[in-house]
């Protein structure tokens, strides 16, 4: 190795997680592992998608990620957390989630909850009310919620309640957007329109997608990147990039390369059989 | 009769009044042929019709108004103790609602007091602030902030957990979590305390005004029981009875007017 070499490291990772432990105290008093040795890194924008069996602890992993701390336990047991080479202790102003129950305030009608974080004084700082105005706005038409914005979120389905929390993630223009399962309570249809959403959104706004879900063909349609994770206590199990472009159709989805890829998955899956079940949808 | 059991079933409003004004009838005509019957004294239980004529001698006799005049005294001095009921009460019941240390410091201070003897109370009241308008209030305040503190912390603590989560993810600071979150999140169930509280308050009007009261409605039915004028008893009571109920209705319409959603999750 050159000294030159030496003298300019690598660009750190956008994300890196490294040797991830998570144990939980159980009533009983023993140690539940839930997450063991788990190192990730994102280093550039595209949609990653965290695959595994429900309950594994993928959500718990995704939380880390974001700095969404459970009250009660410190996490993660061991391992370090990097954002852009600093240590995330806490919710990080360039990270942001969307929650699988949107979390819209009922108070508040579409925009104003697309608007909701500017009202904290950390975004007021930063952000002018008039430029905050200006991104609800453009934002609220890129999900196609222009003519809902008045409403209020009881008067919206799931979908479109999804796409608020959706405008109200982006509208912050995250370096990390973090989604926990975002479409797994809505019925096919819409999760289907939601995944091509997504994908558009993500071309206009590029940032590191961590995609949380359990259902294979989810993760094959939208993601650039599939990382498996077996059940509990959850190790990586497999890690492959997809090169195919978006829209992926279901001519895609019938094709024997998707088709090996998907068995590949699902073998992996099987044979790290336990508690949890995988959806699989074709 | 199919949905006679069925709690989930509403009744169209015109039923619901219907059935409500038949009951209140149903004991009236109870209460006259009682009277009538003449088992029971004058004294005992007077008849609707001289109820009816204390009313009129109440509301209106010599030019002035003794009904209308205690009415407005006992009202009075509600509005001024739920005032500072909830002035110190709700903000009290939202911090310790938002921290376990400060509910761990107040809680003792405040939840025993629910079950205690408020009315017992009276007598310390009197030593401490005297007999006039101060400990009046005093004691109304006592008697409902005890009951309005802990329904408010509950409102608090009742919100959704993800809304916190969700709010601290996009930058909210803690005390930003308590006032731009908990708070306007928790504001049904907080007027649902404070109706609790201004309810709690006219049920102790009358202990409030039983000592050395020179007006209000707890001293007309106080001196009316002592010239054993059982139908101007029943006028103070019905009376109270029903400012109670349409401070309870006006309040309940109000909450409807302005809080129109509810938290889900």
């Amino acid at each position: 190795m050159t000294a030159t070499a030496q003298a300019k490291p690598a660009p750190p990772a956008l994300v890196s997680a490294t040797d991830i432990v998570q144990e939980y105290k159980q009533p009983d008093g023993k140690m539940l592992r839930v997450l063991d040795g788990i190192s990730l890194r994102f280093e550039r924008p595209a949609i990653n998608m965290l695959l595994g069996p429900s309950g594994c602890g993928k959500s718990t992993l995704l939380r880390m990620l974001g700095g969404v701390r459970p009250w009660n336990t410190a996490t993660p047991t061991s391992g370090r957390i990097e954002i852009d080479g600093v240590p995330c202790e806490g919710p990080h102003p360039e990270t942001v989630m969307v929650f699988q129950h949107y979390a819209n305030r009922p108070d508040l009608n579409v925009r104003e909850n697309v608007l909701y974080p500017f009202g904290f004084n950390e975004w007021r700082r930063r952000v002018s009310q008039k430029e905050a105005g200006e991104r609800v706005d453009q934002m609220l038409s890129e999900v196609g919620l222009a003519d809902k914005r008045d409403q209020d979120p009881s008067q919206l389905s799931g979908g479109q309640n999804q796409r608020v929390a959706l405008a109200r993630a982006l509208v912050l223009r995250p370096k990390v957007l973090l989604m926990d399962e975002p479409f797994g309570a809505l019925d096919a249809q819409t999760r289907s329109t939601m995944q091509t959403l997504l994908c558009r959104l993500h071309a206009a706004h590029p940032c590191v997608v961590v995609f949380v879900t359990h259902d294979v063909t989810e993760a094959l349609l939208v993601g650039d990147r599939v990382i498996v994770l077996s059940t509990q206590p959850a190790r990586v199990i497999d890690d492959f990039e997809i090169a195919a472009r978006q829209p992926r159709g279901p001519d895609w989805l019938a094709s024997t390369e998707v088709r090996m890829m998907n068995e590949r998955v699902v073998g992996h899956l099987r044979s790290s059989a336990g508690r949890g079940t995988v959806r699989v949808s074709v | 009769m199919t949905d006679f059991w069925n709690p989930y079933r509403s009744l169209a409003p015109g039923q619901q009044r219907w059935l409500g004004v038949f009951s209140v009838l149903g004991v009236l005509v109870l209460w006259s042929a009682l009277s009538a019957s003449g088992l029971l004294s004058k004294n005992q239980l007077p008849s609707p019709l001289a109820v009816a004529e204390a009313f009129a001698y109440l509301g209106w006799y010599e030019g002035r108004s003794q009904l209308a005049v205690a009415t407005l005294w006992s009202v009075g001095r509600v509005a001024a103790a739920s005032f500072l009921v909830i002035v110190i009460g709700v903000p009290l019941g939202v911090l310790m609602g938002a921290s376990p240390k400060l509910n761990a410091v107040f809680s003792p201070l405040v939840d025993p007091f629910r079950s205690a003897p408020v009315a017992a109370l009276l007598p310390i009241m009197v030593m401490w602030f005297g007999i006039g308008e101060f400990m009046k209030i005093a004691f109304l305040f006592v008697g409902s902030i005890v009951y309005l503190t802990p329904l408010v912390r509950d409102a608090i603590r009742a919100v959704p957990e993800g809304y916190l989560v969700s709010a601290k993810d996009i930058g909210s600071t803690p005390w930003e979590g308590v006032t731009k979150v908990l708070l306007p999140l928790a504001m049904p169930r907080i007027m649902d305390a404070v109706i609790v509280g201004v309810s709690v308050s006219w049920t102790y009007i009358t202990v409030a005004e039983y000592v050395n009261a020179q007006e209000g409605l707890g001293q007309l039915i106080a001196n009316a029981k002592r010239l054993s004028a059982m139908d101007q008893v029943f006028a103070g009571i019905i009376t109270i009875i029903a400012v109670a109920l349409l401070t309870y209705q006006s309040l309940m319409w109000l909450k409807r007017r302005l809080y129109r959603w509810e938290t889900t999750q």
